[in-house]
């Protein structure tokens, strides 16, 4: 039961994600290289934070900068990039057209756990979403009747899901 | 003589200058706590003096956007923690945090042309960062004992900064 200290430990935190992902996107026009002010507008935090966050992406040997102060990233702080977005689309993905959570939700859910589920955790919820469209029309049915399923949960609280606490009344009466 | 209204741009420009002076102001606040070993006494009055200095700045830039009519508004977010550290690595994360504040006058120079007293005021501020990073890369650079760097006099023409 000590996964939460696995999220704390997470060698990608959040902040560092979201400073890579800045990077990149900052970076873009630019042959890959940003300006730290252009970094801290795009996060919406001061350059002091992001020069002091950089330190520690650079101890990693995710990015590096130039004399003039520009930041690019590595290839490994590249790669992190792109599995980071591309668990973010798969998360996304699997939000909205398998769940049928609205986008805006989804997009902010998908960004809070982008980099926290493992890649192999990804790599399944990818293939499982493969496996939705893979042409078979008896999953897209299936997929799509779960778009319009609303439980009506028994009075007792129990289900074969829920085993003894309805969950889904539980999330109704999250605060 | 009364000033030309300024760009709604402009103030956010200055709201920031004054976020990252504030900002710097906790930083060093919280980071005088975490340094151990060698000259860790030094590197204390070194950060308390940098305080004081940071919100001065921060405050003359308040002044300034409430001299333009505007309420100052300062949003920075903020979490400070982490271990230990030595002066060395402190006074390499202060240089990195003042060279981007020289950097963010820099740029923001050419916008308050034609504004005299903008100008001024960025100017000398200019000045005065680029002492700061100028001693801090010294020490940085030589390896000196921290208490090489000393408080001015009250009364001086210029605060000081790490």
């Amino acid at each position: 039961m000590d996964t939460w200290k696995e999220f704390e430990a997470n060698e990608l935190t959040h902040s560092a994600a979201h400073h890579l992902l800045a990077i990149h996107d900052v970076g873009l026009e630019y042959g890959g290289w940003a300006r730290v002010s252009d970094i801290a507008r795009a996060l919406n935090i001061t350059r002091g934070s992001v020069s002091i966050n950089l330190r520690a992406l650079k101890k990693r040997g995710w990015v590096e900068t130039d004399a003039h102060r520009l930041v690019k990233l590595t290839a490994s702080g590249l790669q992190i990039v792109r599995t980071v977005m591309a668990k973010r689309v798969v998360l996304e993905t699997f939000f909205t057209d398998v769940l049928g959570v609205p986008r805006s939700q989804a997009a902010i859910d998908s960004c809070k756990i982008e980099h926290l589920i493992s890649h192999s955790t990804g790599e399944r919820l990818a293939l499982f979403l493969r496996f939705l469209a893979s042409g078979d029309a008896a999953n897209a049915a299936r997929a799509s009747r779960f778009r319009r399923f609303h439980a009506k949960c028994p009075k007792s609280g129990t289900c074969e899901v829920c085993k003894g606490q309805c969950l889904v009344d539980e999330m109704k009466r999250a605060i | 003589m009364a000033r030309h209204p300024v760009p709604a741009d402009l103030i956010d420009d200055l709201n920031r200058l004054m976020a990252e002076e504030a900002e710097a102001c906790l930083r060093y606040f919280q980071m005088r706590f975490r340094v151990r070993g060698p000259g860790a006494a030094a590197a204390g009055r070194f950060f308390e003096e940098a305080i004081k200095e940071t919100l001065e700045h921060a405050d003359a830039l308040a002044r300034q956007i409430h001299a333009l009519g505007h309420i100052p508004a300062l949003r920075i977010n903020l979490t400070l923690d982490g271990a230990s550290m030595r002066s060395g690595e402190a006074l390499a994360e202060a240089l990195d945090v003042e060279q981007q504040a020289l950097d963010a006058y820099q740029e923001f120079l050419p916008r308050v042309a034609g504004d005299p007293t903008l100008e001024k005021f960025i100017r000398e501020q200019i000045a005065t960062e680029t002492e700061h990073v100028e001693e801090i890369k010294h020490v940085v650079r030589t390896a000196h004992s921290l208490k090489l760097v000393t408080p001015r006099t009250a009364g001086s023409p210029k605060t000081r900064r790490p």
